[in-house]
């Protein structure tokens, strides 16, 4: 996956049996550009939090009148919310929808983009226009616009039915630059190799070139989860799909609601879940380029 | 009075391994009006040279040591020395440069009156019909019809064109020097035969000195007066063009004349240097031309050999077996290397 | 792949992708020679799939808000089916009792009249109506937060460029990479909840809405000062969600423009350092960033509509989330179709300005084009 190395000769790392000895490089390389590793840091961290730390710390769901807004405290350091309940417990409940959604939207969008794109790409000819033309009118079309009407007329009641709901909105990118992958790799001998040894369509795009497109797909797929998080904080953020839980989002939108903004000492109740999703996209972008510099030597200056 | 002087010229570029030494301590003068030629394999340091000579290094070089002179009977001064500002003024008005990839050599978004416009406003001529006169008359001596070129756009011009334009934009303040870097590479082989008898033109009615960069011995045949050999940085001869050719004292220059492939010889006669250049970062101690140079010996390894006269004062080689050579060539050296510009 | 970090997600990928070059050539394989056709035909096709999609989303899917509403008024109102098709019918100015195929094709005529139906609940209000007496205002805070965001960021960029890893470049750079990845409506509630609620720097209560009340419109300085108030925060979450990108694409077109052999032979000229930067870098490192404008115009004013939730600004988003909370369909209908004849009209800018700026593009003539 990474190009070759460029460093000078560690001798240690070649001791190290093979896969540890890549992800040992793999870090390496990503730490000399320290936005890489503070993304990595930070998407593994709220990975952690939102799957991991829900088994070690009990959800704490009582509802506690007496305690409304209370200020942050060693007990409650990011205070409770307009119910009583504890902040810090909901930010850390409140990972999973979202990421798990997020990741299944863009698995959907990527397949699509991925399957169609290549197509497009091969195949040639009127599919090809066909497939390019509503591509580009899909890509014309508002996205959050379109997903809010969607999502009210369809009103989807699980967050499996929302990450296909999203994933329809933002394939239209990604098949775009996989179509112009493919269609400069097309011309590439092992292609025309693999051709003329007639091994049929299917087998070209996925054993040939898709391999090729790995840091495309890749970085493309964490982008696709940044787009997935904030179309899905923003229709939820508007009160607009009929889902509950306790994911950041809906956070968002009983703080907002529920006027903890008119309050000082509820700060923390609206900063929390915004600070959450700001820091998770973050992340995600800052490991996406770092990413691209792995993948791309030639970007290293 | 030589119109350039150049002493000891060395020009480091700073990598991450360490510098590379592009260039070392070259010497050389360009006299009023002659043509130098100046001939070398990739690598060699000739652009850096040549780029050099006006500052236009990137920025990861640097001048170590060495001094370029400019005297053109009114003014005289060391072009390393010049003040960003006075270094404007220089380039282009005193010396001008002809780069070798012409195509991109224009702003694509405007058109090519604009950039002699640009060209001349930059030095003072401040009144638009001056420039475009002039421009005219350039363009006409370059045979190219300044009606349609000025109105076009760069895209909208060929290779060989936009070469030209080159050339008449290179003249448009009367320089003394022009240094042309590689300038008909690019181009098919009827439009390089146009360029070059161009350039002889020019050369005859407008008297600048040229100094002409190339890896095509048989355009620097051509155009020179004397020609400078270069290998990994540094000069290792220096001769007038009919010593170059009939009677080559350096290994490499000999090598460089038995690559160039004859028309009327038989195959087999072409021959290549065999190996690389050397490694600019860490050269190797002595001459750098050893390990690829058929009469190397022990002595060769003791310092890189200075440039010393052969035969006539005015042939300088820097090889200390260029006896041995002279004798290896023998009488008939005359005809083999003669045969090749038949 | 783009060197820039990737800005407002929707904007930032949707924009790399749309080669003007590439979508003006097309692939009606130069049947059309023109590429200014082609792009109109693109367009009209564009409204007509669009208009098809919300006319399938409000008709024909199972459950749809046609019998919702049937369903509604025969519950509510204790209706018939009849009378609530007939209802129905009314409300969504749709004939339930022809064919599919003959309420489309009425709905595609009415469309090429401008006519968009009526509103659910200002009866007798047309959708057309209600959108252009929101939409200007959205255009108006949108165009104006891009418009500074443009121009100060093409600056800032052009700047960190010239002055490549020096603090104020890494400043710059890692500045407008973090204000672009993190969502503008994120941006707007920290604004509000820091510096309208925590610091109470900024009156929030009272900026809310399009313009205060009491003011009479017109082209006075008074009102149009009110109006500026008013709009001053949702234009400064624009400028903030945009700049990040600006700054980043003019960064790394200057960077890829400094490379090029004619700024090297500008500078062997004798040119001018400020001409240089202005006509040889300046010009072609921004070409690009124009037609993005454009385009980034167009798709913003899908996020607009959760800024303007937030500051109660009335415009068009504010106007979308109500007709949803209000099942008004025929306005979300409408107001799709609007925001993306909006995006098609800044594409087409797009298109058209580009082809005006680069003397290489759509010009016939020359020896040999590239």
């Amino acid at each position: 996956m990474t190009a070759a190395a460029t460093t000078v000769d560690r001798r240690d790392v070649t001791r190290l049996p093979g896969p540890v000895a890549a992800v040992v490089e793999f870090l390496r390389t990503m730490s000399r550009k320290p936005v890489g590793l503070i993304g990595l840091i930070g998407v593994a961290f709220f990975i952690f939090l939102a799957y991991v730390a829900p088994f070690i710390v009990p959800l704490q769901d009582q509802v506690d009148v007496t305690s409304i807004y209370a200020k942050p405290s060693f007990l409650h350091p990011l205070g409770t919310d307009f119910q009583g309940r504890d902040v810090v417990n909901q930010i850390v409940y409140g990972g999973g929808d979202i990421i798990t959604t997020a990741i299944l939207a863009a698995l959907f969008s990527t397949l699509i983009a991925i399957t169609f794109g290549s197509i497009a790409a091969t195949v040639g000819g009127r599919i090809d226009s066909v497939i390019l033309a509503i591509t580009d009118v899909a890509l014309t079309i508002p996205q959050l616009i379109l997903l809010i009407v969607i999502a009210a007329i369809f009103r989807p009641t699980s967050f499996f039915a929302l990450a296909v709901i999203l994933a329809l909105l933002q394939w239209p990118a990604l098949l775009r630059q996989i179509r112009a992958q493919v269609l400069s790799l097309k011309e590439r001998d092992f292609v025309e190799a693999a051709r003329s040894l007639d091994l049929g369509l299917m087998h070209i795009i996925f054993r040939e070139m898709l391999p090729n497109m790995r840091s495309y797909i890749v970085i493309h797929f964490i982008i696709a989860m940044t787009l997935a998080i904030y179309a899905q904080a923003a229709i939820m953020f508007l009160g607009l799909v009929p889902l509950s839980g306790r994911n950041w989002a809906i956070m968002l939108y009983f703080a907002y609601n529920q006027g903890a903004l008119f309050f000082k000492d509820s700060f923390f109740y609206l900063m929390g879940p915004i600070m959450a999703i700001a820091l998770f996209q973050l992340s995600l972008v800052w490991l996406a380029s770092g990413l691209e510099d792995v993948f791309n030597p030639r970007l290293r200056s | 009075m030589p119109v350039l002087s150049v002493r000891d010229l060395s020009i480091d570029y700073r990598t991450r391994r360490g510098p590379v030494q592009a260039v070392r301590d070259v010497t050389f003068d360009l006299e009023q009006g002659e043509t130098l030629a100046i001939i070398g394999e990739s690598g060699s340091g000739k652009t850096t040279l040549a780029v050099g000579l006006i500052r236009l290094s990137p920025r990861s070089a640097r001048v170590t040591k060495g001094e370029i002179r400019y005297d053109d009977g009114k003014r005289a001064f060391d072009v390393l020395s010049l003040d960003t500002e006075r270094l404007r003024r220089f380039r282009w008005a005193d010396c001008a440069m002809v780069f070798q990839a012409a195509l991109s050599a224009f702003n694509p978004v405007i058109t090519i009156w604009e950039q002699f416009l640009d060209t001349g406003r930059a030095h003072g001529m401040g009144d638009k019909h001056k420039v475009h006169d002039r421009t005219r008359e350039l363009l006409d001596l370059v045979h190219l019809d300044p009606d349609r070129i000025l109105r076009a756009y760069p895209h909208e011009l060929s290779g060989g064109m936009r070469q030209r334009v080159l050339i008449a934009m290179a003249l448009l303040l009367d320089p003394r020097i022009v240094i042309l870097d590689e300038p008909t590479t690019a181009l098919d082989i009827l439009t390089q035969r146009a360029i070059i008898d161009l350039l002889r033109d020019l050369r005859a009615k407008l008297g600048f000195a040229t100094i002409f960069i190339s890896h095509d011995l048989s355009i620097a045949a051509e155009l020179a007066d004397r020609m400078l050999t270069m290998y990994a940085g540094r000069i290792v001869e220096r001769a007038s063009v009919d010593d170059l050719f009939y009677r080559p004292r350096h290994p490499y220059s000999v090598g460089l004349m038995r690559a160039v492939p004859r028309v009327s010889g038989a195959l087999g006669s072409v021959a290549s240097i065999p190996g690389s250049p050397p490694d600019l970062i860490r050269l190797p101690r002595g001459c750098s031309y050893y390990p690829r140079c058929p009469f190397h010996v022990e002595q060769c390894l003791e310092q890189d050999p200075p440039l010393i006269p052969v035969d006539t004062p005015d042939h300088e080689a820097a090889c200390i077996r260029w006896e041995a050579v002279a004798a290896a060539l023998g009488s008939d050296a005359e005809a083999p290397v003669a045969e090749k510009l038949a | 792949m783009a060197t820039i970090t990737p800005a407002q997600g929707e904007l930032q990928i949707r924009t790399f992708q749309r080669s003007p070059l590439s979508r003006a050539r097309g692939h009606l394989g130069g049947l059309w020679g023109r590429p200014i056709t082609q792009a109109i035909l693109k367009a009209v096709l564009t409204v007509y799939v669009t208009s098809t999609i919300t006319f399938g989303l409000i008709r024909l899917m199972p459950g749809s808000p046609v019998e919702i509403k049937i369903d509604e008024l025969m519950q509510q109102s204790q209706m018939s089916y009849a009378d609530a098709a007939a209802s129905a019918s009314g409300l969504f100015d749709i004939n339930l009792n022809a064919p599919i195929h003959e309420q489309y094709f009425e709905y595609l005529g009415n469309l090429v009249h401008g006519n968009l139906g009526n509103s659910f609940l200002s009866k007798g209000t047309s959708v057309m109506s209600i959108i252009l007496s929101v939409l200007p205002w959205t255009l108006f805070a949108v165009g104006t937060g891009l418009l500074l965001s443009f121009v100060i960021g093409i600056g800032l960029g052009l700047i960190a460029a010239y002055r490549r890893n020096s603090l104020l470049d890494h400043a710059v750079s890692t500045g407008g990479s973090i204000i672009s990845s993190v969502p503008g409506y994120l941006i707007a509630l920290l604004i509000v909840l820091i510096f309208g609620i925590q610091l109470r720097w900024i009156p929030i209560t009272q900026m809310r809405g399009a313009f205060s009340p009491g003011i009479t419109p017109g082209f006075t300085p008074e009102f149009v000062g009110d109006i500026l108030f008013h709009a001053s925060l949702p234009i400064t979450v624009f400028f903030l969600t945009h700049i990040g990108l600006w700054i980043l694409s003019m960064r790394s077109a200057t960077l890829a423009a400094l490379e090029e052999d004619h700024v090297t032979v500008a500078r062997a000229r004798g040119l001018s350092d400020g001409r240089i930067t202005t006509a040889y870098v300046g010009r072609n490192a921004v070409l690009p960033l124009v037609s993005q404008f454009a385009i980034a115009a167009g798709a913003v004013v899908g996020g607009a509509v959760i800024i303007e939730q937030i500051f109660v600004y009335q415009g068009v988003g504010l106007r979308l989330v109500a007709s949803v909370n209000q099942r008004d369909y025929p306005l979300m209908q409408g107001i799709i179709l609007m925001t993306t004849v909006c995006v098609i009209i800044a594409n087409l800018v797009a298109d058209l300005l580009y082809s005006r700026l680069d003397p290489r593009i759509g010009r016939a003539g020359g020896a040999t084009g590239k």
